[in-house]
């Protein structure tokens, strides 16, 4: 794994307007980066990330399992009440889940270190999928690097079989929140994924979904909703003014309601409790047990999304600190394991996984030890 | 190799590395006015043109036009082309429909596999009687028989419903994050 400086496409902003890849920059920051890339050997990517990225996955699974079944632990992940019979059955229906994505820390080296898993509401997804699949056939096109690389990356081809496999049967409803050109960006791609799949799509916004006098959702031209992917998390949902409606809406999710098990932080310190020692994984706990843990730390609220609310600790002190909303449902606590930095840069790697199978890779690079939801996106090829 | 094989993307109006084009692929789908036609015709099997007719009077019934006047319907579908609902308004008032004039499902001829053609009632408009249309109004075809059909219009149709209320979901964002470029994570 090494950092490589390359040149630009010359065009890619053209290109990127042209195909509605539309937050490229933030504030005037770049968000898109080129102008490097990332190299793997085939070892590294199937070794290191690939195969333990299956293996949490299925140990993922377990906790999930252990997790349904135990009403101190839904109340530990602060998952209300209410909802517990709901999320229950949603695992033992064995409903099924799109996508997801495990972050790690890894230089190169191994093994690589579970920071958190985004099961529910990953973004970054069409960078990974699309523009950084587009970006290396057209960097090899125009001779910017070597003509027979590769990429980690058939997170289309899998999105588009998920989709065909999830038995929609009418139209599935496709919703963001409004004012996020990003999320509507990446609802965007995943109906025209959902559309390459034949599967009739219609997106609306979070904020208009409504409800008939049955309890059923609906859209705004009335019809009821059968199947809806939401980019909204569902702990957000659960505290939403018709979330109590949602059990017996008779909606199909995605994600499903199990899927707020796994976003949830204090899956973490219950990893850990189960596969204590388990070389992709960092010790970690639940606030109460925080004494068990020497050394550095990184604290995370259990519901926190690009970084926000993380800080760092060592020694009593707080070395770093991303101000951010979350954290009234608790936190919990893992050791630090520093992401690596590559020319000054801290680096964590996104690793992807569609209906469970892990299948591709996304960069994110920042100036601080805290990736957020600004830090760059670079793309990375594999060549031996 | 580890990546995609190739990528399609008309992302947002735009095409590009465009493979060919396939964005309404057609359908094989039999369309019969009854189960004696269907029965009839050549390829055709007796018991899978009854449980098709089945399937889309149910389905007729959940999705079909609905009128609180049947003066409205009429105008819609034709003098005596109407029959009330078995549903009921909430104040307890008639409801009517169309009759179901056909209906359409997947083709054992369509070559074996899996049919994207969900079964379903088929109407005809006052405006255009020669027509099969779906619940909602789209163009089938005017012929019946085994055939193409656009894809666009094989799909389940949709259940229409009044909705009491909106804005219920999104609260818990606009309290919890100042920040508007992504609530994902």
């Amino acid at each position: 794994m090494i950092r490589i400086s390359i040149a630009e496409r010359e065009n890619w902003q053209d290109l990127a307007k042209e195909v509605g890849f539309q937050f490229h920059t933030i504030d005037g920051e770049k968000y898109w980066d080129e102008s490097a890339c990332y190299r793997f050997t085939l070892e590294q990517i199937e070794n290191h990330i690939e195969d333990p990225t299956a293996e949490l996955e299925a140990m993922c699974f377990q906790v999930v399992d252990r997790v349904v079944n135990d009403e101190s632990l839904l109340e530990k992940l602060a998952i209300p009440p209410f909802y517990w019979d709901y999320v229950r059955s949603s695992w033992q229906n064995r409903d099924k889940n799109l996508y997801g994505r495990m972050d790690f820390s890894y230089d190169g080296t191994g093994p690589a270190k579970l920071l958190e898993y985004n099961a529910d509401t990953p973004t970054s997804l069409y960078e990974s999928a699309a523009f950084q699949w587009v970006w290396m056939e057209q960097a090899m096109e125009q001779g910017l690097i070597p003509p027979d690389c590769d990429q980690y990356n058939s997170i289309h081809e899998q999105l588009i079989s998920a989709f065909s496999n999830m038995g929609v049967k009418g139209t599935l409803h496709m919703a963001a929140c409004q004012g996020s050109l990003e999320d509507e960006g990446t609802v965007m791609y995943m109906e025209e994924c959902a559309t390459q799949a034949h599967v009739q799509t219609h997106f609306i916004h979070m904020e208009e979904i409504g409800i008939d006098a049955e309890g059923r959702l609906t859209d705004l031209q009335d019809n009821v909703i059968t199947d809806l992917f939401k980019l909204y998390p569902w702990e957000w949902m659960m505290r939403d003014e018709f979330g109590e409606a949602m059990p017996k809406s008779g909606v199909r999710f995605i994600e499903p309601a199990w899927k707020s098990i796994l976003s949830n932080k204090g899956i973490l310190p219950l990893l850990w409790d189960m596969f204590e020692g388990h070389p992709n994984l960092l010790p970690a706990y639940f606030m109460e047990d925080a004494h068990k843990l020497s050394g550095a730390y990184a604290k995370k609220p259990i519901y926190s999304r690009e970084g926000a609310g993380v800080s760092i600790h060592d020694d009593g002190k707080t070395l770093e600190e991303v101000k951010g909303p979350y954290g009234e449902e608790g936190h919990i606590v893992q050791a630090l394991h520093p992401l690596p930095t590559f020319e000054g840069n801290h680096t964590v790697i996104g690793s992807w996984l569609v209906a469970s199978q892990p299948c591709g890779l996304g960069i994110r690079e920042d100036v601080s030890a805290i990736t957020k939801d600004t830090s760059r996106f670079v793309p990375h090829v594999i060549r031996d | 190799m580890k990546r995609s094989k190739s990528l399609k993307l008309a992302l947002m109006g735009a095409t590009i590395l465009t493979m060919t084009a396939c964005d309404n692929p057609d359908e094989v789908a039999a369309i019969f006015e009854d189960v004696d036609e269907c029965a009839k015709y050549e390829g055709q099997d007796l018991d899978q043109c009854r449980q098709g007719w089945e399937e889309a009077k149910q389905e007729h019934i959940r999705t079909a036009p609905k009128y609180t006047s049947v003066a409205d319907c009429q105008a819609d579908f034709g003098e005596g082309q109407c029959e009330q609902a078995p549903q009921q308004t909430t104040s307890g008032g008639s409801v009517f429909m169309p009759m179901m004039m056909g209906y359409m499902m997947g083709s054992m001829l369509s070559g074996g596999g899996r049919s994207n053609v969900a079964t379903q009632p088929l109407y005809r408009s006052a405006d255009d009687p020669k027509t099969f249309r779906t619940g909602d109004n789209q163009k089938v075809s005017s012929k019946t028989g085994v055939q193409k059909v656009p894809s666009t219009v094989t799909s389940r149709p949709t259940t229409k419903t009044s909705t009491v209320r909106r804005g219920g979901f999104g609260t818990t964002a606009a309290r919890t994050t100042s920040s508007t470029r992504s609530y994902g994570g």
